[in-house]
């Protein structure tokens, strides 16, 4: 049993991978075929605990899951891993008369689910369709991280002048809130749009929202 | 008796007759005097005077007649001596008759045979005096009665008969056996011999000795009606009787053994003529049989079928004992049972049963209808997803050929491995079972669970397998062990449905003993109640909302005829262990 292995040997770290979870090896194996024709990167195992004990690569990637597996079943493995924040895209494999579990995953969040046998074009685009989601959610967790690293690295005064300044107050009121000289307020804002890299107000303001410290969280807006 | 006055008038005749000779001489010379008397008076005158020459006559005749009378005399005296004689030999020998008549009336009358003689008429002339006895009369009741008094009135007909029989053959001796009746009415049967015979006078008599033959004659008729009662039980029993001399190849029959083997009765039947009623298929084990007895000189029991003349085929069951007879050498006493009717019924009950074994099997299978789906299902999506995956290797620029070689060897495999799980279904689904061969508990066991995982899988039961490795074989039908051990696991996953609180966990478990092996199963479900243990394996019998309960009744009967025993056994632990037994397979198996 290939267990967590990568059938390609690993090349660029952004190269996707898929991930197959299901107790049959034959199907393991026929999915391996298959995903390797097209030039995908897979690691199959044969139950969620393996899938769980494998340490794996930080690339876009999907798992696909046979939603009966012995002792966890694809729905509580599903659970477990949005327990657990891995956000990862769920395409499940289902046999006939799984309609109820189906709805349960579909509501669950699975990007898709494919009843067996399924035509191969459909579980491609299926691994397609997840695998651009992950790197979307992937590319968007990025910019997210860059901009909190970014703003992390701001003074405190810096970050409370950010947020006035977000949520669209003119230099001098925000100098008569915190106390300062409006001359101050013009130096906290050059340092923020720097360190920030901020094109433009607009800019930073956008950020503001991403991060989360628009209107809602940070300044009063009286 | 009336001869024994003949003797003494003899005597007394043989006296008279000599005096009279001499009286007769007397006569004779006076007849002569008194001639020549007249002579002398009337004939012609002589020359001498008359007087003289009558004279001279006269003295002449008186001198011949003394002397005749002295040779008279002398004569006599003589023959008297003689008779004399003979009167004394006489009365020697009438005194040795006396002694011999009295020695035979000893025995006619002592003898302990009846004797009677009747006369034409059937009047009794005589009897004796044992013959009256036994009757209860005294002789002077049976003198010059009929006969027919010591007959009963139905068999005085046949009584006339035989007398009339002895009349037309005087001399010939006849004999027969009838019942003869005493005066107080009470019957005795006797054996009769008699014969006709002509008196001196004249008169025809008839002559019977008899003997009394009532015990013979009550052991004759219990034995007949013994013999009776025993050809009637074996013709009602469908059983004949035989008997063997192992070393003479002969055998002995009783009527209904005849009949059953359709022959002809005859005093003893040769064993090779018997082989050739024996139906072909079944003759070399029942010649192998009678070989191995009658060298062993020991009991045995066999079944077998006649093929009958007109191509009937009649089942037979023989058992026979080995027993010494009178000479020292073995005798086998058989009895062989004509079980045609049995083995009818027995094939019908079989056949009813192999229906309903396979209804609920099919029903079975019918439960597990998502379990085989899937089981197809899995390597079908391996074949399918492969081949595709195969196109794409080789549809590469340049084809990827050792890709698609390595999966299409996949391919064959999950392809077999989809056709082995419809192979296994459909002999489940089959009708014609019953064909015992020599194989591996292990394997049959192996097959189920191959078409129960997911069934396991979706009501979250975990197997767990303990089989015995290298057990021995055992004999048995391979379907139907599966149909046995398939619905044992079916069960052991119903009862756990309800079971939240402990984990679900199923055990087969395989162990090879003595001379059997024990296939166990065991569940963690609800368990069987101790007061429907008893009642588990009868049928319509359930615990389940939907089913027949049918299910464990045809797995106990389908245990039973691979000679093993299906029980539950007493609980350990949470839930039920069923466990059933199979023999071990044997190379022969002996009768």
């Amino acid at each position: 049993m290939v267990t967590g292995s990568l059938a390609s040997p690993p090349a660029n770290a952004e190269e996707p991978t898929v991930f197959v979870v299901d107790d049959d090896a034959s199907v393991r194996e026929a999915l391996s075929n298959l995903f390797r024709s097209v030039g995908l990167r897979v690691a199959v195992f044969g139950s969620a605990h393996e899938f769980l004990q494998s340490k794996l690569p930080d690339v876009p990637s999907c798992l696909i899951l046979d939603i009966r597996l012995p002792r966890l079943s694809g729905l509580d493995f599903q659970a477990e891993l949005a327990k657990a924040n891995i956000n990862i895209p769920i395409i499940f494999m289902t046999g006939h008369g799984d309609i109820p579990m189906t709805v349960r995953a579909m509501k669950a969040g699975a990007v898709d689910f494919l009843t067996k046998p399924f035509r191969d074009q459909d579980m491609l685009d299926a691994v397609t369709t997840a695998i651009e989601r992950d790197r979307n959610s992937r590319d968007e967790t990025k910019v997210l991280s860059d901009l909190q690293a970014l703003f992390a690295a701001l003074t405190p005064r810096e970050r409370q002048v950010m947020t006035l300044v977000t949520a669209g107050l003119m230099n001098k009121q925000i100098a008569a809130e915190i106390g300062v000289a409006e001359i101050t307020v013009k130096i906290h804002r050059g340092h923020i749009m720097r360190k920030m890299a901020a094109k433009s107000l607009p800019d930073l303001v956008r950020m503001a929202q991403m991060l989360g410290i628009g209107p809602g969280s940070g300044g009063s807006q009286t | 008796m009336a001869e024994y006055s003949v003797l003494p008038m003899m005597r007394n005749l043989a006296t008279k007759s000599l005096s009279a000779e001499q009286c007769l001489l007397g006569s004779i010379v006076l007849a002569l005097a008194v001639a020549a008397c007249m002579w002398l008076l009337l004939g012609p005158p002589r020359a001498a005077p008359a007087y003289l020459i009558t004279g001279a006559l006269l003295a002449a005749l008186l001198a011949v007649s003394l002397v005749m009378m002295r040779m008279v005399g002398r004569t006599q005296r003589r023959m008297e001596a003689v008779l004399h004689g003979r009167a004394k030999g006489e009365q020697r020998a009438i005194e040795a008759l006396r002694n011999s008549e009295a020695q035979w009336k000893e025995v006619f009358e002592h003898n302990p045979v009846m004797y009677f003689m009747v006369d034409a008429a059937g009047t009794v002339l005589s009897v004796n005096t044992f013959g009256a006895t036994q009757l209860g009369y005294s002789v002077d009741e049976l003198l010059g009665q009929s006969v027919h008094m010591v007959f009963a009135a139905e068999d005085r007909h046949m009584v006339q008969g035989n007398v009339a029989a002895c009349l037309d053959n005087i001399g010939q001796t006849h004999s027969w056996e009838i019942r003869k009746v005493r005066k107080d009415g009470s019957e005795l049967w006797v054996r009769e011999n008699a014969k006709a015979v002509r008196r001196l006078d004249g008169q025809l008599i008839v002559l019977i000795a008899c003997e009394d033959i009532t015990e013979r004659k009550q052991a004759e008729n219990a034995l007949r009606q013994s013999q009776m009662y025993l050809a009637e039980a074996q013709r009602l029993s469908h059983t004949g009787s035989y008997g063997w001399h192992a070393d003479r190849r002969e055998i002995i029959w009783s009527e209904e053994t005849f009949r059953i083997f359709g022959f002809d009765k005859t005093p003893s039947i040769k064993f090779g003529t018997v082989m050739q009623h024996i139906h072909p298929d079944d003759r070399e084990s029942v010649y192998r049989t009678v070989e191995r007895a009658s060298r062993d000189l020991k009991d045995f029991e066999h079944e077998y079928r006649l093929l009958m003349p007109d191509g009937e085929i009649k089942y037979v069951h023989a058992k026979a004992h080995a027993a010494k007879d009178a000479t020292g050498s073995t005798e086998f006493v058989g009895a062989v049972t004509d079980i045609t009717a049995r083995k009818r019924a027995e094939t019908e009950l079989h056949e009813a049963q192999t229906n309903l074994a396979h209804v609920t099997r099919v029903t079975a299978l019918g439960e597990l209808a998502a379990s085989i789906a899937h089981e197809v299902n899995q390597p079908l999506t391996a074949v399918v997803t492969n081949a595709a995956a195969c196109l794409r290797w080789l549809d590469r620029e340049p084809p990827n050929i050792k890709e698609a070689r390595g999966i299409m060897e996949s391919i064959i495999t999950d392809g077999s491995r989809a056709g082995d799980v419809i192979q296994r279904v459909r002999a489940l689904v089959n009708k014609t079972t019953d064909q015992k061969a020599p194989l591996d508990i292990n394997e049959v066991i192996d097959e189920v669970v191959g078409l129960v995982q997911y069934e396991l899988l979706s009501h979250r039961v975990s197997l767990r397998l303990e089989l015995a490795p290298a057990l021995p074989l055992v004999l048995a039908d391979r379907i139907q062990l599966q149909q046995v051990i398939l619905n044992l696991v079916i069960n052991g996953i119903e009862a756990m449905q309800p079971v939240t609180d402990r984990p679900r966990e199923l055990m087969i478990q395989t162990r090879g003993e003595a001379r059997q092996i024990l296939v166990t199963v065991s569940d963690h479900g609800v368990g069987v109640a101790a007061e429907n243990a008893d009642r588990l394996f009868d049928a319509f019998y359930t615990t389940k909302s939907s089913g027949m309960g049918m299910g464990l009744s045809i797995c106990r009967s389908i245990v039973d005829s691979h000679g093993g025993r299906l029980s539950v056994v007493g609980d350990a632990g949470p839930g039920a262990t069923f466990q059933f037994t199979l023999p071990l397979h044997q190379e022969e198996n002996a009768w």
